[in-house]
């Protein structure tokens, strides 16, 4: 009975989540039939299970929530916010109610009609809410299609998650009897065979491995379902208008890490409708739409998840940040001024920092972004921010997608290995290169790699330990860590090792107390290696860390210069659709788009791409053949586009100061070579100059043109697209604009607006082929160049 | 009965009597990884199977000068708080059940073992110390700090 009562309470604690989720958006939409259908579904499953329980309170409330729904659907109830309003009021007491459930084991006493009897208010049909708390035995089933859609959720089980993780530290165990195994075999000179169907052994215990740790991923969408419903009810309450959004939510992401980052994503979410998100009136004011955007979204790189909380409010204001920062003594005027932009959005992050001006009971309760940072950071995370100030803030959640496993960043010191997260680490350099200079500096280290100066810390010094006698000074290298935001520092290393996914474990108590290592990995070669705290080895050595006042900006704007004056000589390696190897100058490139090849296509013999809504030059003799997506080089100009098929980009290279330049002008600029490669070089400047002739001259203004006493709409249909090809605006309306000349289209009739008497040169149109006279001046109407002719005539503008 | 199962075996150059519940398994040693840093008494870690294990030099928790660990050595492991510890034994001599009493300590010991000596025990015409292996592991933790 108690394995029964717990299935039930998780299951109910998901299905609650998703309902509330669901309400929301069906709220949004009350046409949204499906959906609609779902939330019955859920309500109806609790109604099921908990009868079959005996939970009286849960069955009379599920049938109370049911009841009202299964009116909306049969269309004798309107759905409105005040049935959604009830209908949480239900999921809501379910889930205090499953909360004493958990802890007790048994239903609480209690009364509900209060919740119940909302369902009343507003209600046409006779309120069936107040018989349903003594139906409760009685179950009465749906039709058939209700059910239908249940039958999925019977396609998974649940397991306890001890007992995951006892099969995954067996399969470790059977990865690394294998690997001594694999070891042994390889010594005996084993039989060929014997080693064949032991690799074949080997791969599904590789494969068992990766379906293992999948075992332990949920879809990101369980953390998203209460979101919804926390927007709803905070937007409702500070009177804003939101609309919330989520995309990715098939991504998939570790149990336990979830539940890690649950917290945050809800603060950040809080923060926003409450700090981010302006009031309605400053948001027309600042010319927004009035509902403003929350968009949640995640998604994998590689063995990270990135979720990123975006909304359109007002973005965090440095200077704002700063005044705060020194009323909140957390920072003096002095050091505020040496503080760069980016340091001052930081500044959220700093404890005992809160943006609103004034504390709200929604999101002002002493737990800040401190919190959230440190929270993220605990589990190997990172947080970013994405500022516009003005139009709004992006935070960006990077965690690994499980808790246990990272990426690490082997190196040897002492003899041994260790390893340091790959997450913290900025750059790797070897000791011996150009790029640094180690000075010694009263008794301590520092280092200065391209004008940016790191306290150096050397780990063997760390640890307390000789350097080993065996190792290559060549081989000493320099891990730039980042151990947090604003703060680097170098480690010297005897050497890297390479890169490893770790398993990591906690360490006995009093190894963790040293304060130097994060935990301990086993990696595949059996001997136990420990992973360093990169915070940690910083207060052992009781360093300052801090970037503030290293002059590191100076030292980024170098950096920049540098780029900036490597782009310019650089070298875009690609294949072109014929197969060929060609290069181009990487500045001229606006970017390399991939399009549909039915994105191309052929117009007045030349081939035209369709990129969002703007149509480039394509330079190609003929549509590619087939389908799928083709590469395109966008090459730019400053002013005009040309797209550049091609296979595919290899590489970006140094530009070689050796061309061979080629015979005659042509797309071709000459041949280089590239790693030995005869490489040919595309001549930007022919190749834009074959199509600059089709690119519209731009007129800094088009002349407007009137028409009046257009009565029967010839003008319009007839007249005024020939106008507007020829590069003139065209209105028939009266407009604030003095229009720059106007076509009469009768012979006499009468100008309104005084506009001819203010000197605006009119033209007037007549329907005769003939002219009445030697001194009629006006034109027949379907004589295009005698038209465009007098239109230049009183203007000298449009085009020929 | 399980209570009255003791371990005997010689760590520390001294034979005690462990009791058999606090042990886990007793197994060979494989090559340790040395922890920088870490307290006198951790002589390493190394791997049983999929578990990382911090091994417990028992010389140094009772005052003696550390011992080099021998390949091939027998270890105690024990698990306190969800954490797997081995203790460095110079030799593991029988399971065996154990009837008399467990007695007070009477003698003055050398303030090493007072701390992790329980009591005394009598086993075939010898007296042997009682001690809880969670002791060896705890107790300096306290003593460094």
């Amino acid at each position: 009975m108690d394995d029964l009562l717990n299935d039930f309470l998780a299951e109910t604690a998901e299905i609650l989540a998703e309902a509330g989720g669901a309400l929301v958006a069906w709220e949004a939409d009350p046409s949204d039939r499906e959906r609609l259908d779902a939330i019955f579904r859920l309500v109806h499953t609790i109604k099921g299970s908990s009868g079959f329980l005996a939970l009286p309170r849960v069955t009379a409330l599920a049938h109370a929530a049911e009841d009202a729904l299964d009116q909306v659907r049969r269309g004798n109830r309107p759905a409105n916010a005040a049935l959604v309003t009830a209908v949480l009021g239900i999921v809501d007491r379910l889930s205090e109610i499953c909360a004493v459930l958990g802890s007790k084991g048994a239903e609480p006493e209690g009364d509900d009609s209060d919740v119940i009897g909302a369902f009343a208010v507003g209600e046409a049909a006779p309120d069936p809410g107040a018989e349903a708390p003594t139906e409760v035995a009685g179950i009465p089933m749906r039709r058939e299609d209700d059910l239908g859609a249940d039958l999925q959720n019977w396609r998974s089980i649940r397991v306890p998650l001890p007992l995951l993780d006892s099969v995954m530290t067996g399969v470790t165990d059977i990865v690394l009897a294998r690997n001594e195994f694999a070891r042994m075999l390889r010594e005996s000179g084993a039989d060929p065979s014997v080693i064949a169907s032991f690799d074949r052994l080997s791969d599904s215990i590789a494969g068992m491995r990766q379906s293992v740790s999948q075992m332990r991923m949920q879809r990101i969408d369980k953390l998203f379902a209460p979101l919804p419903r926390i927007v709803r009810d905070l937007a409702q309450e500070l009177g804003k208008k939101i609309r919330f959004t989520t995309s990715g939510g098939e991504v998939e992401l570790d149990r336990e890490m979830m539940e890690n980052i649950r917290d945050p994503l809800i603060h950040i979410v809080r923060n926003a409708i409450d700090h981010g998100i302006e009031a309605m009136g400053d948001r027309v004011a600042a010319g927004k739409d009035v509902t403003a955007t929350i968009a949640v979204s995640a998604r994998q790189s590689g063995n990270q998840i990135e979720i990123e909380i975006r909304d359109d409010g007002r973005g965090l204001s440095p200077d704002a940040l700063v005044a705060k920062a020194i009323a909140a003594r957390i920072l003096t005027a002095t050091e505020s001024r040496a503080l760069a932009t980016k340091d001052k959005y930081e500044l959220v992050f700093r404890p005992g920092f809160s943006t609103a001006s004034k504390i709200t009971a929604v999101s002002g309760r002493g737990v800040g972004m401190d919190i959230v940072k440190s929270n993220v950071e605990k589990i190997g995370g990172v947080v970013e921010l994405r500022n516009d100030e003005g139009r709004g803030l992006a935070i960006l959640l990077r965690v690994p997608m499980t808790l246990t496993i990272i990426s690490g960043l082997m190196v040897r010191a002492a003899g041994q290995y260790f390893a340091i997260p790959r997450g913290a680490v900025r750059e790797i350099l070897l000791e011996s290169s150009d790029s640094v200079r180690i000075e010694k500096l009263g008794g301590g280290e520092i280092v200065t790699v391209r004008g940016e100066q790191h306290p150096l810390l050397r780990l063997e010094q760390v640890l307390g330990r000789a350097r080993d006698h065996r190792d290559d000074a060549d081989d000493r290298a320099l891990v730039l860590i980042r151990p947090g935001q604003g703060q680097s520092y170098a480690l010297s290393v005897a050497a890297i090792h390479d890169h490893e996914e770790l398993v990591i474990k906690p360490a006995a108590p009093m190894i963790m107390a040293t304060g130097l290592y994060a935990g301990t990995t086993l990696p595949d070669n059996g001997r136990p290696v420990l992973l360093l705290d990169v915070q940690g080895i910083l207060a052992a050595a009781h360093i300052d860390a801090s970037e503030i006042g290293r002059g590191v900006d100076r030292a980024a704007e170098a950096e920049a210069e540098a780029n900036a004056a490597r782009n310019a000589a650089q070298l875009l390696l690609f294949r072109d659709i014929c197969g060929r190897t060609r290069g181009v100058r990487l500045s001229v490139i606006e970017r390399v788009e991939e399009v549909p090849a039915l994105a191309l296509f052929e117009s007045a013999g030349r081939v035209q791409a369709q990129i969002g809504d703007h149509i480039f030059p394509v330079h190609a003799a003929r549509l590619p053949d087939g389908h799928g997506t083709i590469k395109l080089l966008r090459l730019h100009d400053g002013r005009s586009i040309l797209c550049y098929p091609i296979a595919e980009v290899i590489d970006i290279v140094r530009l070689p100061d050796l061309v061979q330049p080629a015979a005659a002008p042509g797309l071709i600029a000459g041949v280089l070579l590239v790693g030995g490669d005869p490489v040919e070089l595309i001549d930007p400047y022919w190749l834009m100059e074959q199509y600059a002739a089709d690119a519209p001259a731009p007129t800094p203004r088009q002349p407007l043109c009137r028409l009046a006493d257009d009565h029967d709409g010839w003008g319009d249909n007839f007249l005024a697209p020939i106008l507007r090809g020829a590069g003139y605006r065209v209105t028939s309306e009266h407009t604030d604009e003095t229009p720059d000349v106007l076509l009469c289209l009768t012979e006499e009739g009468v100008l309104e607006d005084g506009l001819e008497n203010g000197g605006v040169p009119t033209i007037r149109l007549r329907v005769s082929v003939a002219a009445a006279g030697p001194d009629d001046e006006t034109v027949y109407r379907y004589d295009r160049g005698a038209l465009l002719d007098a239109l230049r005539r009183r203007l000298g503008g449009g085009r020929p | 009965m399980m209570e009255k199962l003791y371990l005997v075996a010689r760590i520390a150059d001294t034979r005690v009597a462990l009791r058999s519940r606090a042990i886990n398994s007793v197994v060979t040693v494989g090559t340790p990884v040395e922890v920088p840093g870490a307290p006198p008494h951790v002589a390493g870690l190394f791997a049983l199977r999929s578990r990382v294990l911090t091994l417990i030099d028992p010389h140094v928790v009772v005052g003696l000068p550390s011992v080099p660990v021998a390949p091939g050595q027998r270890v105690i492991v024990v698990d306190v708080a969800e954490h797997g510890y081995a203790l460095l034994a110079d030799q593991i001599e029988d399971v065996c059940f154990i009837d008399a009493p467990e007695t007070r300590v009477a003698g003055k010991l050398m303030p090493g073992w007072a701390r992790v000596a329980d009591a005394v025990i009598e086993h075939e015409g010898a007296s042997l110390l009682v001690v809880d292996p969670a002791h060896f592991i705890t107790l300096p933790a306290l003593k460094a700090a």
